[in-house]
């Protein structure tokens, strides 16, 4: 029995570390060769599948237009991409296939917290510049990593416009529950929350996490119902989201405010749960609501960009796909600005980058983080997204207190 | 107390479904000695076959649950005669290897033809509940419950009285003498290995109910399958029964630890799984042969 558990523990590990390539090999001289592990089977597959649109979808522009003037001279761009499966080991491993035996020029980030702070790593070996749109972690930001570049706001601020609207609520709503998965993205929303919550003066009534490998919530849901909080929280990805959502309805737990870090913006969501979805709020990093004017080379507002991705797509593009095409942006013109392809001088000019796009602010502090872009509140109503929050960029106003689960 | 009550519901409802769950893969590995690495592949197929009738036509997915079992053993028949006959006596690295290959290859080829997109089965009682002095009892999860409690039954009865079932445990107690009375072995293996697969399958369409599909979601059943099949004994049913329903309440009462250890706050819903592990680790040392396990040769 111990011998057999012993290989099984084995073939985990062979499982864990296998890697396969998604797309063939393909670089030329005058083709800018972009590399990118993204989660295109294992849990995070649906995520990774928007990162890979996204990144596409500015691929295929910047051809279409003529390709990428760089010091003089127009380039054609590609990008090679692996399937990481969702597991940060093999992301890293792909990463340096990339680099050393594929000899792309860049990286594009993966999908997820996880998986990007270790290509990060690897980047940070290789002196690779990396921009990534879909790592929120600070964690990746906070080891004096210098070739990584994130696009998106923090991890910490996911949650934080919700509880920015609930503060303007009335009834104002004064109890807080919290659960999240034990990953580094969710549990840095977690603490966010935990924090922001008592500078409003609200009181953290539950604050929990639970496996990001769970398969049932319902002892999470009954912990929450029994400290029956006004602002029902939740840390996590998709598959959790929904689990929960389910859970609450179950358990009939009623609260005013529901609201979920990653889900709620995913067409599934909607699709998955029908009525129940609706008045669900989620944090987002950009919606087709927001309105930046962007600088000439790309779409400039939000509502072009959403169009001409939906004409391509035949879906509506959610935050993932916007960061991830954002992350592409970031190098278009930093290399632009550079002049050349030389990684060093390529990373110096994303440092020194201060630009407005579609997606809003790229910019990036010293750690390589875009803090200086704030993240949007979208709730759920009659089936369709609706951005609520902040109220300058808002197209909609939020539906509160949440109605009985039967009303809805 | 209402919590105390409410855990111990969910920890039942959610143990019953791990049963039928671990069930199909004790069988395979008590009688054929393969461990299948392929059966969360298998119960995502089943997953799939509910929500493909569900959304095509409007089919329940209780009455899902035969057809997914019938499918799923033809498939899983076909597939022992065509394919895992070949390495039934081969080393279990061999067994290993196949069935994580063959693992590899039906999400890839359910990757296709679902792609990555979460759905779900959400039928109009989907969450509906009731009450008991606060405990809140959502109905799916009790006809989930009883389903799986009705198949795990009929299995029983089946390995018990029929001659195939009686059959198949002469199999698996010894190759040679079942083969000398007349036994067709290649053909027993082949129905349990079918039996395996419709189990998966039925355990698929019955987790469509509560939890979301995609065609990894297979995965982390793999495991808990696993070790209920470990923690309840091997190759039997009452073990898988036994092993889910101990899994389940493990799980669910471990959510509700919550001390300070050394200025370390310590959560219990993040050790679910550290806990449901330690009991098996404390089973095996006092009963090696699990919870309902018989000593065997």
């Amino acid at each position: 029995m111990l011998r057999t558990f012993r290989l099984f523990l084995i073939a985990s590990f062979v499982a864990a570390t296998f890697g396969v390539p998604a797309t063939p090999a393909g670089a030329a001289g005058d083709t800018i060769l972009f590399g990118s592990s993204v989660s295109l089977t294992g849990s995070l597959a649906k995520e990774g599948k928007l990162t890979q649109e996204g990144y596409d979808f500015w691929k295929d522009y910047i051809n279409q237009h003529g390709g990428l003037k760089v010091g003089g001279k127009s380039y054609k761009v590609d990008i090679k991409y692996y399937d990481d499966e969702s597991k940060p080991a093999s992301a890293q491993q792909l990463a340096e296939r990339l680099i050393d035996q594929d000899h792309v020029n860049f990286i594009l980030g993966p999908y997820g917290s996880g998986t990007a702070f270790t290509v990060a790593q690897m980047v940070e070996r290789k002196k690779m510049p990396m921009v990534e749109g879909n790592g929120a972690a600070e964690k990746i930001f906070s080891q004096g990593f210098r070739y990584t570049f994130g696009v998106l706001s923090p991890a910490k601020k996911y949650l934080q416009g919700v509880l920015d609207m609930a503060a303007k609520r009335k009834p104002r709503p004064v109890t807080v529950a919290i659960s999240a998965a034990s990953d580094a993205f969710s549990l840095e929303v977690q603490q966010g929350v935990v924090d922001y919550a008592q500078t409003l003066g609200f009181k953290v009534v539950y604050s929990n996490k639970y496996p990001d490998t769970t398969t049932d919530v319902s002892s999470v849901v009954s912990a929450i119902k029994a400290t029956n909080p006004d602002i029902i929280l939740n840390a996590g990805h998709l598959q959790d989201a929904l689990l929960i959502h389910k859970g609450l309805k179950e358990q009939n737990v009623q609260a005013k405010i529901y609201a979920y870090s990653v889900g709620p913006d995913t067409p599934d969501f909607v699709n998955s749960l029908g009525k129940d979805a609706n008045f669900v709020y989620g944090g987002a990093q950009w919606s087709e609501a927001v309105k930046y004017q962007g600088q000439a080379g790309f779409y400039k507002s939000a509502m072009d960009y959403a169009n001409a991705f939906d004409a391509v797509y035949h879906h509506r593009p959610d935050y993932h796909n916007a960061e991830s095409t954002a992350a592409c942006l970031a190098f278009q013109y930093a290399l632009q600005k550079a002049g050349t392809l030389d990684s060093e001088k390529v990373r110096d000019a994303l440092q020194s980058l201060d630009i407005v796009t579609f997606y809003g602010i790229i910019k990036f502090d010293s750690r390589g983080l875009n803090v200086f872009k704030p993240m949007v509140v979208n709730q759920i109503q009659h089936g369709k997204l609706v951005t609520v929050w902040p109220e300058f960029t808002a197209n909609g106003k939020p539906m509160y207190p949440a109605p009985p689960w039967a009303q809805r | 107390m209402q919590l105390f009550f409410q855990d111990l519901v969910n920890g039942i409802l959610a143990g019953g479904i791990l049963a039928v769950v671990a069930l199909g893969f004790s069988l395979v590995w008590g009688i054929m000695n393969i461990i299948n690495l392929a059966h969360g592949a298998f119960i995502m197929l089943g997953a799939y076959i509910a929500w493909q009738l569900f959304t095509s036509l409007h089919v329940d997915p209780f009455l899902s649950v035969p057809v997914a079992f019938v499918i799923m053993f033809g498939f899983g028949y076909l597939l022992q005669r065509g394919l895992i006959n070949r390495v039934v006596r081969a080393p279990v690295l061999a067994t290993f290897l196949l069935t994580f290959g063959l693992s590899l290859l039906i999400q890839n080829l359910a990757l296709m033809v679902w792609t990555s997109d979460t759905r779900a089965v959400t039928p109009v009682y989907s969450g509906a509940n009731f009450d008991i002095h606060g405990v809140t009892i959502p109905w799916a999860k009790v006809a989930t419950l009883a389903a799986a409690l009705l198949i795990t039954l009929v299995m029983y009865l089946w390995l018990q009285r029929s001659k195939m079932g009686r059959a198949i445990r002469a199999t698996a107690m010894d190759v040679g003498a079942a083969q000398m009375v007349g036994v067709r072995v290649a053909h027993i293996y082949g129905v349990t290995f079918g039996i395996g697969a419709a189990l998966a399958g039925a355990a698929g369409a019955l987790l469509s109910l509560s939890y979301s599909l995609n065609p990894s979601m297979g995965e982390p059943f793999l495991i808990r399958g696993f070790v209920v099949c470990v923690l309840g004994g091997l190759g039997s049913v009452e073990g898988a029964l036994i092993g889910g329903l101990a899994y389940g309440i493990v799980a669910s009462f471990a959510s509700n630890i919550d001390f300070t250890l050394y200025g370390q706050h310590v959560s219990g819903t993040g050790l679910q799984d550290v806990v449901a592990l330690l009991v098996l680790l404390a089973v095996l040392i006092v009963r090696p042969t699990g919870l309902a396990g018989r000593a065997t040769a």
